[in-house]
């Protein structure tokens, strides 16, 4: 018999569990008695945790004092901020000398300059962009942070990174009012766009001249006072030693893990050592080795502080890490994606950069921001090893005379701390992949 | 070499310049030996079709002619340049032989454009502009210059297909190279992609094509080739081929297929 349906069937509206908050509740948390029981008993027990932390924390803590001898009189029972209000500027700058810390801040606000045009949309280049902030900034705000005399290299970076910025700058103002390149904006502006290739490089040669040129004289006379780095530390020293080690991880990892694949069996075994080396030594070892042993290894008279020492520690470190998470991501790509590229005659170099690299990161962001988040939690170690970052110094302050034994309240706000900034790190990572992944789904 | 035709067919555009050679060519994969003593020449213009059971060598055999794979013993020279160790030989060799594959192999990180445009752009060293003027055109040609901004995510087999020879003829190259390049389409798409093949046949472009649609085999090629376990068992003009196998296991192959 056959069957033919003459009507559409009119839409319905969905049962009642499916749109009521109430119905939601009855149909996952009080479906049965057992589980009722068991949702009204996490209720409780939040609310004795809830309660339990805002007493401590904020009905009864103390925020105003001036030792924690007043803590006590105002409050047995609550929390004394106060010892880690007192030290906020320790826990941020560590002993970095009060009158200079405008460095520490025109240095971020730099950083957040630089880094800027990559989140607009207008501004085109993001790879040279990232490339100028991870190869120029760590000298023009070693400097600033640094001080002191400038010898010939660190001159010219200092002049190639006033330079950078500066282009970097007018690209992201150009992008974002005309939606041009730097260069197109240059060209057009001298009236160049239809000249020969050759003329135009020439001209964007001269202007790149001058620049460096009147850059070069400026910082010459420009000179900020030596801050030695046994003065650095809090949450900027972590900050500079997690920072680095971020933005070199990245591009080592990459270097490695393409050497472990290399047809050349020399650069291969020396890759793959390397890395099984160091990832199979926690990094407190590698740090004491770096501040013990390394310097045994050197000749008389080169002298590296500890300070660069533990951040080559944990560059290498890193970046022995990230090679793994590259080789993984460069494991998803198909054999296809390389022939694809063979074939329309891209050579190894550009192959690996335009088609699998990009693909490649794509796949591995978040294995990569996981990374990322472990360094800088795994930054705290250099504390055992005498420097004050910031766990150094929340740790000082139970030894500091007026708040003696505070303990609890400053590892708390710097777990607080931590906390904040590796849940951004994550969240942001998260949108990142949705992002990323949205224009090519297969 | 024309002679007696069907009807339908294209007429030969190959000249008497060669354009690949290959001499006794073997090939082994660890012990397997993949390619025995291949021989073959193709002229400029001249549209040559692969057929044979799986696993007979045809995919192997053209991946050696764009070095995409090694091959130990023999000669493989192509537009004048022999294929050794240079690897500025290869790269080069490479930007005059296309290739389409199977499974289309395009970038799916970059829009169907940037895809076009990649080989010209860094290769070529053409300007944008130009590379994308290019890249238009052979959209059109290929007939899908709207879909010039999505991804290849989000078009269908045959569309990715045809994307994919576009990709190959922004290049401008000498020889392309087709291998099975509807074999993972659906039965509706395979057409639009053997449409596009007729057509690029028709300007004189030289092909080499791994196929088992016989009838496309009919329409275009100047040679069919049949391969069987490693050996070129049989090479003849179409009509001989079709009409009049030689070799018993040329009979078996195509009472089986046809
Ligand atoms: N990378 C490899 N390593 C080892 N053996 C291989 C490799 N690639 C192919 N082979 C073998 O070489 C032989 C020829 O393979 P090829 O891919 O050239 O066959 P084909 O004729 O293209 O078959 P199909 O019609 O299935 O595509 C097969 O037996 C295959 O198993
Ligand atoms: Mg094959």
């Amino acid at each position: 018999m056959a069957f033919v349906k003459s009507e559409k069937t009119p839409d319905r509206p969905a049962p009642l569990s499916e749109r009521s908050v109430t119905g939601w509740m009855r149909k996952n948390l009080f479906n049965s008695w057992f589980n009722s029981i068991l949702t009204v008993g996490t209720l409780l027990l939040i609310y004795f945790i809830v309660k339990g932390i805002w007493d401590w924390g904020f009905a009864d803590a103390t925020f105003m004092a001036e030792n924690r001898r007043e803590c006590f009189d105002n409050s047995l029972t609550g929390a004394c901020w106060a010892g880690v209000i007192d030290w906020l500027d320790n826990i941020f700058y560590g002993r970095y000398p009060r009158d200079q810390i405008w460095r520490i801040h025109y240095g971020g606000l730099m950083l957040v300059l630089w880094m800027a045009p990559l989140w607009m949309e207008r501004v085109k280049g993001k790879v040279l962009i990232a490339a100028g902030v991870v190869v120029f900034y760590p000298f023009l705000s070693g400097y600033l942070f640094a001080g002191g005399d400038k010898g010939v290299f660190m001159q010219l970076m200092v002049t190639g990174a006033v330079v950078a910025l500066i282009a970097n700058t007018a690209n992201m103002i150009t992008g974002l009012l005309k939606q041009e390149s730097l260069k197109g904006f240059l060209l057009r502006v001298s009236g160049q766009t239809i000249a020969p290739d050759k003329t135009q490089r020439n001209i964007l040669l001269a202007i790149t001249g001058c620049a460096f040129a009147a850059a070069f004289i400026w910082q010459m006379n420009w000179r900020v006072d030596a801050v030695p780095w046994t003065k650095w530390g809090g949450l900027f020293l972590t900050m500079v030693i997690s920072g680095i080690g971020i933005a070199s991880s990245l591009p080592g990892g990459i270097i490695l893990a393409l050497g472990r694949r290399s047809k050349l069996t020399v650069i291969r075994v020396l890759c793959v050592s390397f890395i099984e080396v160091f990832r199979s030594v926690p990094l407190i070892t590698v740090l004491f080795m770096a501040t013990t042993m390394f310097p045994l290894f050197m000749d008389e008279g080169f002298v590296l502080n500890k300070l660069t020492q533990v951040i080559i520690a944990v560059v290498l470190f890193n970046a022995c890490y990230m090679a793994e998470t590259v080789r993984a991501g460069l494991q998803a790509i198909p054999k296809g994606q390389y022939e694809g590229a063979h074939t329309i005659g891209l050579g190894y170099w550009r192959m690996m950069g335009l088609v699998i690299m990009p693909q490649a990161l794509k796949h591995m962001i978040p294995n990569i921001v996981g990374s990322f988040i472990g360094l800088l939690k795994d930054t705290t170690l250099v504390s055992i090893i005498g420097l004050f970052d910031i766990l150094g110094m929340l740790r000082s302050i139970s030894k500091d005379v007026p708040w003696l034994g505070l303990h609890k309240e400053p590892l708390i706000f710097g777990a607080m701390l931590f906390f904040i900034l590796c849940f951004l790190m994550s969240k942001y990572s998260r949108y990142l992949e949705v992002k990323l992944s949205a224009g090519n789904r297969h | 070499m024309t002679g007696t035709r069907p009807q339908g067919q294209l007429a030969s555009a190959a000249s008497s310049e060669v354009i690949i050679e290959i001499d006794k060519m073997n090939k082994w994969y660890g012990a397997f030996h993949v390619l025995k003593d291949i021989d073959l020449i193709v002229r400029k213009g001249e549209r040559i079709v692969v057929c044979g059971p799986s696993g007979s060598g045809k995919s192997t055999l053209i991946r050696c002619i764009n070095a995409l794979e090694e091959h130990q013993e023999g000669d493989i020279v192509v537009d004048g340049i022999k294929m050794g160790k240079n690897l500025k030989n290869l790269d080069h060799i490479r930007t005059e032989v296309g290739m389409v594959f199977q499974n289309f192999n395009l970038f799916p990180h970059m829009t169907i454009l940037e895809n076009l445009t990649l080989g010209p752009i860094w290769v070529r060293k053409m300007s944008r502009a130009d590379a994308v003027e290019t890249a238009m055109t052979y959209l059109e040609r290929v007939k899908i210059p709207e879909q010039a901004g999505k991804y290849p995510g989000q078009l269908s087999g045959g569309q990715q297909q045809r994307v994919a020879i576009a990709r190959s003829l922004c290049m401008n190259p000498k020889i392309i190279l087709f291998d099975e390049p509807t074999s993972a389409l659906d039965p509706e798409m395979i057409k639009e992609v053997l449409d596009v093949m007729v057509e690029l046949a028709d300007t004189g472009m030289t092909m080499i094509v791994v196929t088992h649609e016989m009838g496309f085999a009919k329409t275009i090629a100047d040679q069919v080739i049949f391969m069987d376990q490693g050996d070129i068992v049989e090479q003849n003009e179409p009509a001989g081929f079709f009409e009049n196998p030689q070799h018993d296991r040329t009979k078996l192959f195509l009472s089986q297929i046809l």
